[in-house]
């Protein structure tokens, strides 16, 4: 057990149970449950179709499960009498496409759902907006548009965004995957930065490096269903499935550790 | 020359000003009915969307010059309500102008692209939340450039009042030239007609550029890029 | 906003003073018809018919508001009762009186064929030689031509929203004739050094006034009797000298130097003055 795993909580932030989910023809979630404890960083990864970001989805009610439960502490969020906006609130989402408001500032993106959402007045959102902004490194960019950022630049500040809303958890749907190369780097500091201190992350990412670096736990995930899971070095060294560790070294190949 | 500073007086006078009230005021009503519309055709429940797709359709189907008439003789005829002429025309086309605009705003809301109401609901936002503080901006920027084609025909569909007797800047043109024939030729005709497309030409030139400011003042730097930040 | 001309509300304003509550009918006219009902260089509305109507309501104590109206429509909007008085040059048809009533007539009228100078077209050849004649929509003249055709003789019928789009084809050699009533025929060809009456064809129309059907506002008594007044006072024949075979500029003038007086209450000294300064 690592240093981050005696340190958290022994809280459950995040219990997800028996999640299904069919588009149609396909059964993307058979059946899938994952917990977080606080504090907690976990990487899903698995071949792609696997239904990694509907999981995710499913977890925030972006896409609404067919079956299963969700709870975010002791509140169960998939129950019809619980405000799903209440939830989304105390639960981050990095998009791939990063989805910044374009109309709208960098400082504006960050301060608009603080004070939309949780009411609060303009100066004192302002000023946890430049605050989210300088902890992803960007405070002077705060008066720039998204369309003026660089890809790396306009997924810091929507996880600046995310952060501002002082989240339970950050669920992140493969943050970096539509970046340039040279922009992953800026993007992959800040998360491990967050997870350093203490943020409980769920993050789909082949990004491997990150996940040796931070998560206490990968999850693999295939045809719907979590295949395996455990500490990083375990799945990469002694993954119990073949598939698992043929998975792992594709992906170190075609992405770097 | 007298007989062109004349006429023009003349046009300025007494036509201009209805055509240019006709024109704002069916813009100004076809947007407080059009809107409502393209907004219930994107988020109202299905009766109210197919209703509202009705609504669009009858609308922009008919021609302006038979709802005109409608309003006019219809209306007088079936129902004994008797409008002036200057409100038939202002109705009849301000109904229409409402179809158009709902296409419209209908089309730029729609092209608002989806993760940006997921990023919205994602930080917590309500639906009208997200519809009011993320959707509208962008949809009103969106649809400044069809709307400036809009004011543009609907200029020149105000002439179509003439045929009820408004007095509007065709028909004023009209007495002017058929005056003018016996005076000075019927190569005058010619002459009035130019002289009222330069002042329908110039109102549009002046409508276009206002609404050309408008959208310079609300352009969000780089927004026509969006494309190119994807990658 | 509305369309009334400044001389419809000078005029109201002066029958304040001999009728302290006047009744106002709203006429419509095709005001592009010299000499019988057009618009001058300032909007004032005048002619032959709309002057007619003018002292009519003076001599019986009723305003009017005269709306320039597209000729299409005028039978309709008179009919249904939306405009109360049509006074636009119209002849007396059966068709017409389904959905008008007219009064007795007021005036008698020909239709004449223009041709160009340098066609060497007659009255009879410009209509049996395959040529194409214009003329306005619904009007009388355009009636004619269309009987011609149907009757298989060897004539083209162009139509035209307005009479002066027709003449304009005519001088620019597009089409061979036009037909129309015979005063606005003349008064064309006079202003058109291009443009000539070939001749005349006696149709005997009779112009008459009109209102919705049934006469709901029993108008048609005030007309007719106006007319008869008119006539006794002389003032009938001095306007017909006014506006018939005049010079319209001339006429103009001598329209504003007058309408004073008419808005006065004085309908006879409104004509004489009318017809003097007209003819000088």
């Amino acid at each position: 057990m690592d240093a981050q795993q005696h340190r958290a909580l022994s809280e459950l932030v995040l219990r997800v149970e028996g999640v299904h989910k069919t588009y149609g023809d396909n059964h993307v979630l058979r059946g899938v449950s994952v917990q977080m404890r606080r504090g907690e960083t976990k990487v899903i990864i698995g071949p792609s179709g696997t239904g990694k970001s509907t999981l995710l989805r499913c977890i925030n009610q972006l896409t609404t499960p067919d079956e299963g439960h969700v709870w975010l502490g002791d509140c169960e969020i998939t129950s019809p009498k619980e405000d799903i906006n209440c939830a989304r609130a105390k639960i981050g989402f990095v998009f791939q496409s990063f989805n910044l408001f374009t109309h709208l500032t960098a400082l504006n993106n960050v301060r608009i759902a603080p004070m939309k959402v949780n009411k609060m007045g303009k100066a004192e959102a302002t000023e946890l907006a430049m605050m989210e902004l300088e902890r992803v490194g960007l405070a002077d960019k705060a008066e720039a548009y998204p369309a003026e950022l660089s890809g790396g630049q306009q997924q810091r500040v929507s996880i600046a965004r995310a952060l501002a809303m002082s989240p339970q958890l950050i669920l992140f749907d493969e943050p970096t995957s539509a970046l340039d190369p040279e922009l992953i780097g800026e993007v992959l500091e800040v998360m491990i930065a967050l997870a350093k201190e203490g943020m409980t992350m769920l993050a789909v990412t082949h990004e491997m490096g990150f996940a040796r670096a931070v998560a206490d736990e990968i999850i693999f995930m295939e045809g719907g269903l979590i295949l395996e899971q455990g500490p990083p070095e375990e799945l990469v060294q002694n993954p119990k499935h073949a598939r698992t560790g043929e998975f792992l070294n594709k992906i170190t190949e075609l992405y770097g550790e | 020359m007298s007989t062109i500073l004349q006429s023009l007086n003349l046009l300025i006078t007494r036509g201009l000003p209805t055509t240019i009230l006709l024109t704002l005021g069916l813009l100004a009503l076809g947007l407080l009915l059009g809107f409502p519309i393209a907004f219930l055709q994107v988020y109202g429940p299905r009766p109210v969307r197919w209703f509202c797709r009705g609504y669009e359709q009858v609308f922009r189907g008919v021609p302006a010059i038979v709802l005109i008439l409608l309003f006019h003789s219809g209306l007088s005829r079936t129902f004994h309500i008797l409008l002036p002429a200057f409100v038939s025309a202002l109705l009849a086309l301000a109904l229409r102008s409402s179809a158009y605009q709902s296409q419209i705003f209908r089309g730029a809301i729609q092209s608002v692209s989806e993760g940006q109401m997921l990023a919205a609901r994602s930080v917590g936002m309500s639906k009208v939340r997200a519809i009011r503080h993320v959707i509208l901006p962008q949809a009103f920027r969106l649809s400044i450039p069809s709307w400036t084609n809009e004011f543009s025909s609907v200029l020149k569909d105000t002439s179509l009042a003439s045929a009820i007797g408004v007095l509007e800047l065709m028909k004023q043109a009209t007495l002017i030239f058929t005056r003018v024939q016996f005076i000075r030729g019927a190569q005058w005709i010619l002459v009035i007609l130019i002289l009222v497309a330069l002042v329908y030409w110039i109102l549009t030139f002046v409508g276009n550029t206002a609404l050309g400011y408008l959208e310079k003042r609300t352009r969000i730097p780089g927004f026509e890029m969006k494309g190119q930040v994807e990658r | 906003m509305k369309k009334a001309s400044l001389v419809i509300l000078a005029l109201a304003l002066g029958s304040l003073a001999f009728s302290a509550v006047a009744e106002t009918y709203k006429v419509a006219s095709d005001t592009t018809w010299p000499p019988f009902e057009w618009a001058d260089a300032e909007g004032n509305l005048l002619g032959f018919d709309l002057d007619v109507m003018r002292c009519i309501g003076v001599l019986q104590g009723f305003e009017i508001e005269i709306t320039s109206y597209d000729w299409d429509i005028i039978f309709d909007d008179v009919g249904s009762g939306r405009m109360d008085i049509g006074a636009s040059g119209a002849t007396i048809t059966d068709a017409r009186e389904e959905k008008v009533d007219f009064s007795t007539p007021y005036w008698t009228s020909d239709q004449a064929i223009l041709v160009h100078v340098d066609s060497g077209l007659n009255i009879v050849t410009a209509l049996a030689g395959g040529y194409t004649v214009g003329a306005q929509v619904e009007t009388t003249g355009a009636g004619f031509v269309a009987e011609l055709i149907e009757a298989g003789i060897d004539v083209n019928l162009t139509e035209y929203t307005l009479y002066p789009l027709a003449v304009l084809d005519l001088i620019n050699g597009n089409i061979d004739a036009v037909i129309q009533d015979e005063p606005a025929s003349v008064a064309s060809a006079t202003a058109e050094p291009l443009i000539q009456v070939a001749g005349v064809i006696k149709t005997n129309e009779n112009f008459g006034f009109f209102v919705a059907e049934g006469d709901p506002n029993g108008l048609l008594a005030l007309i007719n009797d106006g007319v008869a007044q008119l006539k006794a006072l002389g003032a009938y024949d001095n306007l017909i000298a006014a506006y018939m075979g005049t010079d319209l500029v001339k006429v103009e003038a001598a329209w504003k130097a007058s309408i004073g007086l008419l808005e006065g209450g004085d309908v006879a000294g409104f004509a004489a003055q009318l017809a003097e300064l007209a003819n000088q």
